[in-house]
């Protein structure tokens, strides 16, 4: 698992450019797909201005920068991926979308070649039909911004071949400063499972008036060394990226701790969706 | 007003007590530390003199404050000697009655102007200040533990706390170098409010198999900006003072997310409380907190 690696991944956002970085990084190369050049064009100068703040602040020389981004190359013809070691899906949380993408990539790479999706959202398990031999297709959820994230979940999906869990073990360990979780298929998985009610609570105490935005933020920072407050937090996630994960796993679990307080849907609803938008719970319009 | 030497008076002189009376006295104010248990009160004088000492040790301070600071402290075991306070703090048991039955009896020996503070955590403000005759005096004051290193301070207001009462209080707070957030009376304030679902969520995690405690404590760190996992901090905390606290919520609130997990009651009876005792989630060969 130490030898270079061919990684076809699909798609090139926020999530798609990280994953595409971490694993350059690390020596492998990427060819990314997606639905055009100009989306392409947005995720190489995504991956480029990350690299710019790294060489500006000496984590790494122009010369590495350059092999890095050197190793992706980028493509809108899935043919292009028919010789990849492994499949990394990072597209829009939508279950269609994501089946109809990895069900036309399947028909191009090796009938063995293992097909990850990055959901965060979604169920592996359910994602996993869409393919023949659903037995090469398992979560490998990266936090975001990955490339400074350590936490990487292994999600093993119901049809999920042992092998490849470990394969998938080995190879996150074997990227620099990252480490693997293996987790089930549940909703939230292990890390969202925990952080969905925790920011739900938030945003509705916040709603119920218990402090100002800021104090919340304030107070747990201080009082716990977290690095960023919840509302803070929310305002980085996206708070439409959090209403769907919310409304996801409320569907699956009918367990009240996951419905989207009113608030966050109105706040959705208005168009405030944190730091993207420039309006938020803390983000001010400016 | 900020920077104006009071004489403030903390009672009850263990852990909280202790460590709030070093924060009054590192910021020049005369300091009487009350305990009616005369053993009691000597330990705890002799821990906020030794965090001094071990300030300077450090080179956190220079030795001239560090006596400064200790040569302000005074000891009281009769609430008579408390006469002259212009700011009082209560950190003694977290009993209503026993922080009632405190306030009342110092309605007559204070000034009438003197700030009453109650660091309750689990407790409501407005029934602590139901104890004096002069409700519109009482503030909380929530202090972090160790008081001496954690910057925060939650402020929440009793139904009949006057806004005078409030404003000095913020005031006195950020004269003492403490940033304050404005929270409501309501149990468990902001930190412990989103602390106790949160380590319950990772212990139902843990006993319902959905990963190992180095798994959940890594992914924790690894993913949120964590300083530590949350069995990292529940034995730091004590499973005991867990249970206790997040009991007292539960029963505040009737939320089942408040209500301590069986793992708490097990881990309790077997004396697995953390770090003081050796062993909670983890085992530990030095059992002191805080390298004290």
């Amino acid at each position: 698992m130490s030898s270079q690696e061919h990684i076809g991944l699909l798609g090139f956002g926020t999530m798609g450019a990280g994953i595409a970085q971490v694993f350059a990084s690390a020596g492998h190369r990427v060819t990314v797909l997606e639905a055009d050049q100009a989306r392409l064009d947005a995720g190489f100068a995504f991956v480029g201005d990350f690299l710019a703040i790294g060489v500006r602040r000496g984590k790494l020389t122009e010369a590495e920068r350059d092999a890095l981004l050197a190793r992706i190359e980028g493509t809108v013809n899935a043919a292009d991926l028919a010789d990849v070691d492994l499949v990394v899906e990072s597209v829009t949380e939508r279950s269609e979308v994501k089946k109809a993408l990895l069900a036309k990539v399947a028909a191009v790479v090796g009938e063995q070649t293992p097909l990850l999706t990055n959901t965060s959202a979604l169920s592996v398990t359910d994602l996993a039909t869409a393919v023949p031999n659903p037995s090469r297709v398992a979560g490998l959820h990266f936090f975001n911004p990955a490339p400074l994230m350590p936490t990487i979940e292994v999600v093993r999906a119901v049809q999920t071949d042992e092998s490849l869990v470990q394969r998938l073990v080995a190879l996150v360990a074997s990227l620099p400063g990252k480490e693997p979780v293996v987790v089930k298929d549940r909703p939230g998985f292990l890390v969202n499972a925990l952080l969905i009610p925790y920011l739900n609570d938030v945003v509705q105490a916040y709603d119920d008036g218990l402090a100002s935005a800021e104090d919340i933020d304030v107070a747990l920072k201080l009082g716990l060394g977290y690095k960023a407050g919840p509302l803070e937090l929310l305002d980085m996630l996206g708070l439409d990226v959090h209403l769907h994960a919310s409304e996801s796993a409320y569907q699956a679990t009918l367990d009240r701790r996951y419905a989207p307080p009113p608030l966050l849907r109105q706040m959705v609803a208005a168009g405030r969706l944190g730091n993207k938008s420039g309006s938020g719970f803390r983000a001010e319009e400016s | 007003m900020s920077n104006e030497r009071k004489t403030v008076a903390v009672l009850g002189a263990g852990t909280m007590g202790s460590g709030i009376a070093t924060v009054m006295a590192r910021a020049g104010h005369r300091t009487i530390l009350f305990d009616v248990n005369e053993a009691n009160l000597e330990r705890g004088l002799g821990t906020v003199r030794s965090f001094f000492d071990r300030s300077v040790s450090l080179g956190k301070l220079a030795a001239v404050d560090a006596e400064a600071a200790k040569a302000t402290l005074v000891g009281a075991t009769d609430l008579k000697e408390l006469a002259a306070s212009d700011v009082l703090v209560e950190a003694v048991f977290e009993d209503l009655s026993l922080k009632k039955d405190l306030f009342g009896q110092l309605d007559d020996i204070v000034a009438e102007t003197t700030l009453f503070h109650t660091n309750t955590s689990t407790l409501s403000v407005t029934g602590i200040a139901s104890g004096s005759r002069r409700p519109e005096r009482v503030v909380g004051t929530h202090y972090c533990n160790p008081a001496p290193l954690m910057k925060l301070v939650e402020v929440a207001d009793g139904r009949h706390t006057a806004s005078w009462a409030h404003d000095a209080t913020v005031e006195f707070l950020a004269g003492l170098g403490k940033t304050s957030v404005v929270t409501k009376d309501r149990p468990g304030f902001i930190v412990n409010r989103f602390l106790i679902p949160w380590e319950n969520s990772c212990i139902d995690a843990l006993e319902n198999g959905l990963a190992t405690r180095d798994e959940i404590d890594a992914a924790v760190k690894g993913s949120l900006g964590h300083p530590m996992g949350p069995f990292q901090l529940l034995d730091i905390v004590g499973m005991d003072i867990h249970q206790q606290v997040a009991t007292r919520l539960y029963e505040q609130l009737r939320d089942p997310r408040f209500f301590p997990p069986p793992m708490v009651e097990r881990m309790v009876a077997a004396g697995d409380l953390g770090r003081k005792t050796g062993r909670g989630f983890y085992t530990y060969d030095d059992t002191r907190l805080f390298g004290s």
